[in-house]
């Protein structure tokens, strides 16, 4: 019982992890239509960003979240503006492509810059143990779960009430319509890679916080794929709940199955609810005109 | 009189080979590709050997994303399940290498049944994750099943010998590669013609049309995912014999993107794109590296101490660069070179 209740706290909260990166892709996905194949890269960028800064500035808290969430940020319109804006009106499966060879240059860009050995994000906190129950809990996985559900809240309550909320659902349902309105779509998506950008940075950083960093973290975005296809591509809260149930599968997969079972359960798993679901849980189905 | 080429039957127009100049070319290409192993030195035939090798895999990849529009994140998954089926076979239970090849297509055809009938329902990106997951999936349950596998250890593989014939050297070698090459063109050339290519093409423009004028989806769709699984499978063993050794690190994951970006760089849906893409990116880190090299001695090392980096940087910035601007493909430029050839000084 311990020990299922373990396994189950520590895969909520790497399911947090996956399920900030998910709302990453999700977020993108919803208003461009496209797949990031990036976000993994971007994630560990950021990560990165945070950790040099932790070694070379000051070891803050604020000033390394300061300094995360601007690199973030700033990322996401840059990789917007030169990669992503020229692509606009191209097909979807070249611009996905253009995110699959961005993927590529960014994750040797940080094997070139930064070195391949593990390094540990150290802000003087998120590394103690704290005991709920007899069952010790990282300081740094509880907030991470704490995280994802207030950023899951601000998120729904930013697409439901805000104008620009509302902006980027019109994008979304249909561009066109959406110009017409007066709503400029370039705007709209470099809001979106910005705000996918922050998103997946904030998991990465966490991620560094209670794990290590290490070149092989650009994998995140490929665990996170499971979560954002089981919440559905289109569904940004989904996304983020499906983080957390891929999460909990992969740890009780790895906890009772064996190590390897624990790399492949999210992948298993999509495969089994996409030939149910092919749109995923939370997913709109999309009727098509021929 | 008439002037430029006119088709005037659909047989024509199909022909593998229209006009006397492109037999003529043909055959000094081939005649070319079977003097090289005497010509080349080892450095530069290893290359060849790896373009021949990378040319079946893209043309097995073609099949389905190229000719059938069906995207594939995960065709390494069956490059190393043919290595794998060719390595048990013929190292493990000493069979005849002929057998090895025939298990390292039929292998990854029945896994690529496996992966193709979920995927019936799903389209686009969705369809491009589930491969994704099959190909980390095979790679855990080639690590799992130990007893067959060595794990993590993998399995030496020796150079073949077919009907007598010692395939040990490299000169050897690489006709071998030239041979199942040249055959997986033609084959794919001939799909291509065939009801069967005319049929794939027709579900990548528009499935639900295709369907209406009464091609079987699901039928088609499998027969793609087979057909590209045997030739990828194929060409796995041969690239498992190249190295002479399959473990599950030989093939990583990088392989699928890149055969991805063969398909593109060449040209998607085009036979000759394929060879195209595929002498551009094998040969793309070695033109670097001269170029470099060229420069100056000091950025030489740079390029030695970051190598790995900076050929994954070039691949992406490739990419890119012609999805940009010639989303065609190397095809689509050759094609351009050649009307304006033809036409000058007139634009068409």
């Amino acid at each position: 019982m311990q020990y299922l209740i373990q396994l189950l706290i520590s895969g909520l909260a790497i399911g947090a992890i996956y399920g900030l990166i998910a709302m990453g892709f999700a977020v993108i996905y919803k208003s461009t239509g496209l797949v990031n194949f990036a976000q993994g890269e971007m994630t560990m960028i950021t990560a990165y960003i945070a950790w040099t800064i932790s070694t070379t500035v000051s070891g803050n808290v604020f000033v390394v979240a300061i300094g995360a969430i601007l690199a973030a940020v700033v990322l996401g319109l840059v990789i917007e503006r030169l990669v992503m804006r020229p692509m606009l009106g191209e097909p979807v499966f070249a611009t996905v492509m253009v995110t699959i060879g961005l993927a590529v240059i960014l994750r040797s860009a940080i094997n070139f810059i930064w070195d391949a050995y593990p390094h540990g994000l150290d802000i003087g906190m998120g590394r103690s143990v704290v005991h709920l129950g007899g069952i010790g809990v990282r300081t740094g996985q509880l907030a991470v779960i704490a995280t994802l559900l207030l950023l899951l809240a601000a998120i729904w309550a930013f697409f439901r009430y805000s104008k620009v909320g509302v902006a980027m659902r019109a994008v979304a349902a249909d561009d066109r319509t959406a110009l017409l309105m007066g709503i400029s779509a370039t705007k709209v998506h470099a809001l979106a890679w910005a705000a996918s950008s922050l998103i997946a940075g904030i998991g990465g950083v966490f991620f560094a916080l209670s794990y290590d960093l290490s070149p092989a973290m650009f994998q995140l975005g490929l665990k996170a794929f499971p979560a954002t296809i089981l919440g559905g591509l289109d569904a940004v809260l989904g996304s983020g709940l499906g983080g957390l149930l891929i999460g909990i599968t992969e740890n009780l997969a790895g906890g009772y199955l064996g190590s390897g079972m624990k790399e492949v359960a999210g992948f298993a798993m999509i495969i089994v609810v996409l030939m149910v679901r092919p749109f995923g849980i939370f997913g709109e189905r999309d009727i098509e005109r021929v | 009189m008439r002037t430029g080429d006119y088709k005037q039957s659909y047989g024509e127009l199909v022909a593998l080979i229209d006009s006397p100049p492109v037999w003529l070319w043909s055959a000094v290409l081939l005649l070319g590709l079977i003097a090289a192993p005497y010509l080349l030195n080892s450095y530069a035939l290893s290359f060849l050997m790896i373009i021949l090798i990378t040319v079946t895999g893209a043309l097995g990849l073609n099949i389905l994303t190229g000719y059938t529009g069906l995207i594939s994140l995960g065709h390494v998954g069956f490059l190393v399940t043919g290595a794998y089926a060719y390595a048990v076979l013929v190292s493990k239970y000493q069979m005849p290498p002929l057998v090895g090849f025939l298990g390292a297509g039929v292998v990854p055809a029945l896994a690529s049944l496996i992966v193709g009938a979920p995927s019936l329902r799903l389209k686009g990106l969705y369809l491009a994750i589930t491969t994704l997951a099959f190909s980390f999936i095979i790679n855990t349950v080639i690590l799992e099943m130990r007893w067959l596998t060595n794990g993590a250890r993998g399995i030496q593989v020796q150079r073949p010998e077919i009907f007598g014939i010692s395939f040990d050297g490299d000169a050897a070698f690489t006709y071998l590669c030239l041979a199942i090459a040249a055959l997986t063109l033609l084959a794919t050339l001939n799909i291509r013609r065939s009801r069967v290519g005319r049929a794939f093409v027709a579900i990548r423009d528009n499935d639900t049309a295709a369907r209406v004028m009464g091609i079987n989806l699901h039928a088609y769709k499998l027969f793609a995912f087979v057909t590209s699984a045997f030739i990828t499978g194929i060409a796995g063993a041969l690239y498992g014999i190249y190295l002479s050794f399959v473990s599950v690190e030989g093939f990583p994951f990088l392989l699928s993107i890149e055969a991805l970006a063969i398909l593109i760089v060449g040209g998607l849906g085009s036979a000759l794109g394929a060879v195209l893409g595929t002498i551009l990116i094998v040969l793309l880190p070695e033109a670097t590296r001269l170029v470099f090299s060229l420069f100056s001695a000091q950025m030489d090392a740079t390029f030695t101490t970051g190598a790995q980096e900076l050929k994954s940087m070039l691949y992406g910035l490739v990419i890119i660069l012609f999805l940009r601007f010639q989303p065609r493909g190397l095809v689509g430029a050759w094609h351009d070179i050649k009307r304006a050839w033809v036409h000058w000084p007139l634009r068409y």
